[in-house]
């Protein structure tokens, strides 16, 4: 856990003139590209603590300028030890970039660093009152797509789409109030790392988060899903 | 990835497709879901309580073909035995069986939390329907 909520440690020493790096891109004393120390998470690469609130412009304007910097063109006439770093920490870059940017993105790779969204024996539960709901509305989905299947009459199929479309504005509401509550939580989560809360608390903060986006997941799901329907119903 | 014959044969002719009355007290169900793929499984059995065996199961799957094979496997499996050998089934049982991929284990682990919740489901039922026996038992 607190290996996950402290932006990585470093204590790189630069290849080529021993100097120490602290992580960073380039050597701040020869000025030449470093590899990437192990354990370099998304929010270390932007030299970024682990707070869920980003300022989309200034990440922006850091990937640009990095983007450049690090650019393979930059290297061509480098050694090829140089040249394989630029493109590690090319494509490191645009990973991060993409990942970061969305704040849904964010959360869930910030409990992917804790171990806290894996796939398979991990069980992610969710609220059986959701549960019920997503059955519900699947089984409204089938009804309709067998009803069209079957021809059914006209009357039949647009009381199904009255249903159906009632049913998406809920989900859409739920959906919208999903993301209120992520963005929420991730504000609490940045009150406790400028707090430095203990890990107790902020684990408690991550299982909440996880609880959200296992939810969001399924909203999600289910909007896409009666969307695709409706449009061709 | 291409799916195992016995996957594709239990996608297309699933057995034991359907539902048991909900209110029935001698039918658990079990209502579980995958978040992560989005899947959501229901699977109920109707359990003697006499002889604890699993007279008959159904379910409903809305998810992948993995998905669906399982629970679909997992109402085959545990029509006619009693509850203590449906609890017994276990994830990997059902992996192998149907040769699911690693990427696609969490359905078969879906398949058996469905059982599990089913059972559970109905223990809840029994213990409400005899509260006295429960009463003296517990003190």
């Amino acid at each position: 856990m607190s290996a996950a909520t402290t932006t990585a440690a470093t204590s790189a020493n630069c290849g080529n003139c021993s100097a120490a790096t602290g992580g960073a891109h380039f050597c701040p004393a020869c000025g030449k590209i470093q590899p990437l120390p192990r354990g370099t998470d998304y929010f270390a690469f932007f030299g970024l603590p682990q707070k869920l609130t980003l300022d989309l412009e200034q990440l922006e304007q850091k990937f640009h300028s990095l983007s450049w910097k690090l650019h393979p063109d930059h290297f061509a006439r480098a050694s090829e030890d140089e040249r394989q770093l630029s493109l590690d920490r090319s494509s490191q870059l645009n990973d991060a970039y993409r990942t970061l940017r969305d704040p849904v993105a964010r959360v869930e790779y910030l409990l992917g660093l804790a171990g806290m969204r894996k796939e398979g024996q991990k069980k992610q539960q969710a609220p059986p009152e959701l549960l019920e709901e997503v059955f519900e509305l699947n089984e409204s989905l089938d009804e309709l797509r067998e009803t069209r299947a079957s021809g059914g009459t006209a009357a039949t199929m647009s009381g199904l789409r009255a249903k159906l479309e009632t049913a998406q504005h809920k989900f859409e509401a739920s959906l919208a109030a999903v993301d209120l509550e992520l963005a929420r939580v991730s504000t609490e989560w940045d009150a406790a790392l400028d707090s430095s809360a203990d890990d107790a608390a902020k684990k408690k903060l991550m299982e909440k988060m996880n609880e959200v986006l296992n939810r969001r997941s399924y909203i999600r799901n289910m909007v896409n899903g009666v969307r695709q329907e409706l449009a061709g119903a | 990835m291409a799916y195992s014959d016995k996957v594709v044969d239990h996608y297309e002719h699933p057995r034991n497709v359907g539902s048991l009355p909900k209110d029935d007290p001698n039918v658990g169900t079990g209502l579980v879901g995958a978040p992560e793929c989005g899947d959501v499984m229901r699977l109920q059995m109707k359990i003697n309580p006499e002889t604890q065996v699993i007279e008959e199961a159904k379910f409903k799957t809305f998810g992948c073909g993995s998905a669906i094979a399982s629970s679909s496997l997992a109402t085959e499996w545990v029509k006619g035995k009693t509850v203590s050998e449906a609890l017994a089934i276990s994830n990997t049982d059902i992996v192998r069986e149907l040769s699911l991929p690693p990427v696609k284990i969490h359905c078969s682990v879906l398949a058996e939390d469905a059982i599990k919740a089913a059972i559970e489901d109905w223990k809840k039922k029994k213990e409400v329907s005899a509260p006295a026996a429960n009463a003296t038992a517990g003190n």
